[in-house]
């Protein structure tokens, strides 16, 4: 078959640094081509090059064997070229007809939303999706804003569809549901580019897989005919032994979480008595499909949002659900939020700063009349030493200049340095690759060693699988199961979905 | 002077005073749908009536000239404001200030040195709607206003179905609430948003061209006097709808509209602690909204935040 | 149902913004200093064209900065370093404290109001006036403060508007209660030989050394105490600061008052050294002083005086060009927002690194 979409040698560089290094992809029309890689590989960004969204460097496209030059995503939609990016492109309290007609526009607003509507109605019948052309965005599911994604490409025609990381929001049924669906699609003609990280998505739908390592594509090919361990090896480039660890011994409760509510401000209730108890010793993972309340758990326990009723209870302590940050620090909680950049990191300030800013408040830099810069200094350049953080020139510089990894590695060298009793660690590999995540883990099971509790709240189910003494599944904002080490990964699939 | 001359009296002038805040409401809102926050109202105001109070001394023409160029004059200036925020991508918070205050700075010179200030103007005759202007008191209230007021109207069924009912308001609506999905939609960030801001300010020029121009057929150096923020705050509590700003523009009009009547009718209130009411009214509005409104505010989501697309996240 | 496709633009190129993270202080420097120099040649021009050649405004200028000449320019410092130290505090929370001038005259009441009621010992009336001051200034923004804690009203509209409350307030003491007897103006009666802020020596006003004790505590708390560092925290990213520790509201309030403070404390340098009495317009023209004075020298207290006594240069150019050419002083605001913008636009420059692709 003919080449549908084709890209050779594509380089892009963001202030500086290089996120593409002559990165080459071809797909065909008719087959669903995988594009697997870690987070930060450069999948997204080689396809937002394809969808227009970025300008190349260098390297040229090409579309059934045309090269074209994209002046911007209107330009790849003329192409045929749609995109279903990883995070949304949609208006949130618009409807859907008005989103859908946004970016398949018509010459007149009110007979276009008429013609978009049929349009929205025929696809949803063919796909059978089942939403309604007149809701808004912000009442809807994650699971349909991606319906509403889909239709929105397929309206305006697309011959080429890119879906970015489509089954990272979704359960394990809804994602084959899907994944259905875009195999029927590219049997009737499409040419699909499935940009994804999970290996069994590539095993059981793709057709042709490329891998991208560190900006570059290393190698397309048959995912039939290569054997799993094939594909993790050029996908990490090295595999990491776990770290070793001993078996669990059941230490005194130490966290006691009590039927924690939670509304957010648009009314929705994210936290429904949400329970459970870690032991000291212990890492309790929380799985879940995302959006069901982790990371409003996680902002509960770390102290970022309030809850309306319930209890943290802390041995020693006592609860702590609405104590203030000093009380946490005293109490010796660590956090390692999803979001560095939200609630660990301030970006623009240095390192020594970012490093010291948490021990402020006990003196060991001074009191209130003068702080002891130097000594900050001091311990910062000790720090970044003994956490192995890289890419450090000095610890005056900008803490945003370090990589996804080498930040992690700050936040953890900062919230480990008064020796945690509790970490709560959200998501702690996202977007790291396999060395810093390996060496994250690492840490985690350290600090359990030393006699900590550890929750562990991730949406990667293989990363708590590994980790975790004892699993709890988290479905609409409360814990509807738990499992012991060594947990049945079908078992928590089904109660992930059961209640959700 | 009885109650009721008292009270026709003020709602009678109620509508005049109530357009300026209408109209740069609505001229605000325009930009800020785009997602642009605009604080320059109180400058452009100021342009709008220098423009409107020097075209009127140059040609002695009709009046509807002077308030045209105080839409130009207003729109000029702002392109200045769309440059720095939209182009340039600077604070929006300092480059509505800097624009305030060169606008302030800049009317002032003008004025002094084309000697414009304290000249009377024409003025622009009501419009006796015949024969409903005869109704008694009903009459007098709706059927008797200038020509302007009648248009502000207009432009307020105008505006609202451009925002709502037209691709143009579709697209400048999704710049403002998420410019990542107007932009991978193929929409131009850039371009929409100088256009809100450059057509909304002519709205802001109008209303200052009719403070100078038709209601106090003066120029004053400064002569605003705070309304532009006032109109800033209106924004917010129409939560960006043109409607409730058109209500809310009419209860300031009416709040100012009474502040001449009550010394005219010889009730003893300290003068300049009854000329502090539309401020203090407009505090009161402002913790009104924040009191009753726990859930999302309804701004624009972008509201305020320059677009790159190429950043790396 | 698609469109035919349009004819490839090859060739034509593509403009490209990136966001940089970093770029070497030299260059800052020298983006930063060209267009504050491409700000001046526009201002110049309008001057200009406002009839003041640039060698009449070379020359006035040379006079203004005389012996003679520059003890007016120390005198009108002081209160604009004590409003651009007013202004870079609240800035430095991420704070918009638009409403200087109406600190400023709480500032001047408070002290006046010592004056009129004859508060305290001879001795000590100008540390009390002053003390007041600080209070009054405090007191004006802090009710902000709780506007906005309490039921979310924006800072920026409430502080702009309660400057007109604070000026009618002002006109409703001057034209009232207060207005001296004697002249029948809009003024207070004169304050007494003890509480004006005299000459220390050397044509230097005792108000310049309260600006400059003011230079020196807020250097102190930004640069060297634990409120300062929890500022730079509280700036660069409020949530996080408080996940780690950093007491928010209390640093908040603290900073705010400071600021507030500093204003007031501008008003009564200026009802006590330049006025000598409550005036209607001893506060006029300094918000957005402020603002400028804080944007240029980036928030740093020791900055804030060399660029307070600049903008006092300016000041007093425009006051002797009001008097001899009868332009209007507004035209110091104009010229004011041209830097500001000239300015701000280099930090496009400095954040952005703008490519051109083909």
């Amino acid at each position: 078959m003919a080449s549908a979409l084709k890209l050779v040698g594509i380089r892009k560089s963001f202030d500086g640094a290089l996120a593409l290094d002559g990165a080459s992809f071809e797909s065909r029309a008719g087959e669903v081509h995988a594009l697997l890689g870690e987070n930060g590989a450069g999948k997204s960004s080689l396809m937002n090059v394809a969808a227009g969204l970025y300008a190349p460097d260098a390297g040229s496209i090409s579309i059934d064997g045309v090269p074209i030059a994209l002046s911007g995503p209107a330009a790849a939609r003329q192409h045929g070229i749609g995109m279903v990016h990883q995070h949304f492109k949609l208006v949130k309290p618009f409807t859907v007809a008005e989103n859908v007609l946004l970016a398949n526009p018509r010459p007149h607003f009110a007979s276009g939303i008429r013609n978009i509507r049929a349009a929205i109605e025929k696809q949803v019948g063919e796909l059978k999706f089942s939403i309604d052309p007149d809701r808004r965005i912000e009442t809807m599911t994650v699971a349909e804003q991606q319906q509403v994604e889909i239709v929105k490409v397929l309206v305006g025609g697309a011959k080429i569809l890119i879906l970015d990381e489509p089954t990272a929001v979704l359960t394990d049924a809804e994602a084959v549901g899907l994944l259905e669906i875009v195999q029927r699609l590219a049997r009737s003609g499409t040419a699909v580019v499935l940009v994804t990280h999970k290996l069994q998505d590539v095993k059981r739908f793709a057709d042709a897989v490329t891998i991208m390592r560190g900006g570059k594509t290393v190698a397309t090919l048959d995912p039939r005919k290569s054997s799993a361990e094939e594909l993790t090896e050029l996908t990490v480039g090295q595999t990491l032994p776990l770290p070793v660890r001993t078996p669990h011994q059941g230490g005194p409760t130490k966290l006691n979480v009590g039927a924690l509510c939670y509304t957010r401000g648009d009314g929705r209730t994210m936290l429904n008595n949400t329970s459970f108890h870690i032991r000291a010793g212990e890492i309790y993972g929380i799985a879940g499909v995302s959006g069901n309340g982790q990371a409003e758990l996680a902002e509960a326990l770390i102290g970022a949002i309030e809850p309306s009723s319930g209890e943290i209870w802390l041995d020693g302590t006592g609860d702590i659900s609405r104590a203030s940050q000093a009380k946490r620090r005293e109490a010796a909680i660590a956090a390692i939020p999803a979001d560095r950049y939200t609630y660990a990191l301030a970006g623009s300030l240095p390192i020594s700063d970012n490093l010291a800013v948490a021990q402020i408040r006990s003196g060991r830099y001074g009191g209130l009349i003068k702080l002891d810069r130097a000594a900050m200094r001091r311990d910062a350049a000790t720090a970044v030493k003994d956490y192995d953080v890289q890419g450090v020139r000095s610890v005056g510089q900008k803490a945003s200049l370090l990589s996804g990894g080498n930040a992690q590695k700050l936040v953890i060298a900062r919230e480990f340095s008064r020796q945690p009793q509790v970490v709560v660690a959200h998501s702690p590999s996202r977007g790291l690759d396999a060395r810093a995540c390996a060496a994250v883990h690492q840490r985690l099971i350290a600090a359990r060693e030393r006699g900590a509790a550890i929750v562990l709240i991730s949406e990667d189910l293989d990363e708590v699988l590994s980790l975790s003494d004892r699993i709890g599944v988290m479905s609409r904002g409360a814990i509807v199961g738990e499992f012991e080490r060594p947990a049945d990964r079908q078992a928590i699939g089904r109660a992930m979905v059961d209640h959700g | 002077m009885n109650l009721g001359d008292f009270l026709i009296n003020w709602i009678a002038n109620a509508p005049v005073t109530a357009v300026p805040y209408a109209l740069a409401a609505l001229g605000l809102i325009v930009a800020e749908r785009s997602g642009v926050l605009n604080l320059t109202a109180e400058g452009l105001m100021l342009i709008g009536a220098l423009a409107g109070a020097g075209t009127s001394l140059l040609f002695v023409g009709h009046p509807a000239v002077a308030l045209l160029a105080a839409m130009a004059a207003a729109s000029v200036v702002s392109l200045l404001f769309a440059v720095l925020v939209v182009v340039l991508r600077i604070n929006q918070v300092i480059a509505g200030l800097s624009v305030v205050f060169f606008c302030q700075g800049l009317t002032g010179l003008i004025g002094t040195l084309a000697k414009w200030q304290n000249k009377q103007l024409s003025g622009l005759a009501p419009l006796k709607i015949w024969p409903l202007s005869e109704i008694p008191i009903i009459g007098r209230i709706f059927f008797m206003q200038d020509p302007v007021v009648y248009l502000t109207i207009l432009i307020f069924i105008a505006v609202n179905f451009l925002l709502f009912k037209t691709m143009l308001g579709l697209r400048i609506r999704a710049v403002g609430e998420n410019p990542g999905a107007a932009d991978a939609a193929g929409v131009s960030i850039t371009l929409h948003r100088i256009l809100a801001i450059v057509a909304g300010s002519s709205l802001i020029g109008l209303a200052g061209g009719y403070i100078s121009v038709v209601s106090v057929k003066l120029w004053v150096t400064g002569m605003t006097g705070g309304r532009g923020w006032i109109a800033v705050a209106l924004v917010v509590f129409a939560r960006w709808a043109p409607w409730p700003a058109l209500a809310g523009a009419l209860l300031f009009g009416c709040i100012e509209a009474l502040i001449p009547h009550v010394a005219a009718a010889g009730i003893q209130v300290p003068q300049y602690l009854m000329l502090m009411t539309p401020y203090l009214a407009t505090i009161a509005v402002m913790i009104w909204v924040g009191a009753k409104d726990s859930r999302g505010s309804q701004e624009p989501g972008a509201l305020g935040q320059p677009h790159v697309r190429e950043e790396r996240r | 149902m698609i469109s035919p496709a349009p004819a490839a633009s090859r060739g034509l190129g593509r403009l490209t913004l990136d966001v940089r993270q970093d770029l070497s202080p030299w260059k800052q420097t020298a983006f930063v200093g060209s267009s504050l120099v491409f700000g001046l040649a526009i201002s110049l021009a309008i001057l200009a064209a406002a009839g003041i050649p640039p060698l009449t405004l070379a020359s006035e200028l040379a006079a203004v900065l005389t012996a003679e000449n520059l003890r007016g320019v120390l005198v009108q410092a002081a209160p604009l370093i004590l409003v651009g130290l007013g202004a870079s505090l609240a800035f430095r929370i991420g704070f918009w404290n638009l409403g200087i001038e109406g600190q400023m005259i709480f500032g001047g009441i408070f002290a006046a109001a010592i004056s009129i009621y004859d508060v305290g010992p001879q001795a000590t009336r100008l540390l009390l006036m002053g003390s007041a001051a600080a209070l009054g200034g405090a007191l004006w923004v802090l009710l902000v403060v709780f506007l906005k804690r309490r039921f979310r009203v924006n800072e920026i509209i409430a502080t702009l508007l309660l400057n007109y409350v604070a000026m009618y307030f002002l006109f409703h003491l001057l034209y009232g209660a207060w207005q001296d007897a004697k002249t029948a103006f809009p003024q207070s009666s004169p304050l007494r030989p003890f509480e004006r802020l005299g000459d220390i020596g050397y044509g230097i006003n005792s108000g310049l050394l309260i600006a400059i004790a003011g230079v020196l505590a807020a250097g102190w708390l930004i640069h060297l105490s634990r409120i300062g560092f929890y500022t730079r925290f509280i700036s660069a990213n409020p949530r996080m600061a408080k996940i780690v520790g950093v007491p928010v509201q209390a640093a908040t309030l603290w900073i705010i008052a400071a600021s507030g403070a500093c204003s007031g404390l501008a008003g009564f340098v200026n009802v006590a050294s330049q006025e000598g009495r409550l005036t209607q317009s001893y506060a006029n023209g300094y918000v957005f002083s402020g603002v400028l004075i804080a944007f240029l020298s980036r928030n740093d207290p020791v900055v804030v005086a060399v660029v307070g006594f600049l903008i006092a240069v300016l000041f007093i150019t425009g006051q002797t060009l009001q008097v001899f050419y009868q332009i209007p002083l507004t035209m110091v605001q104009m010229i004011e927002a041209i830097i500001v913008m000239a300015v701000a636009s280099s930090e496009f420059l400095i954040r952005h690194r703008i490519r051109w692709l083909r």
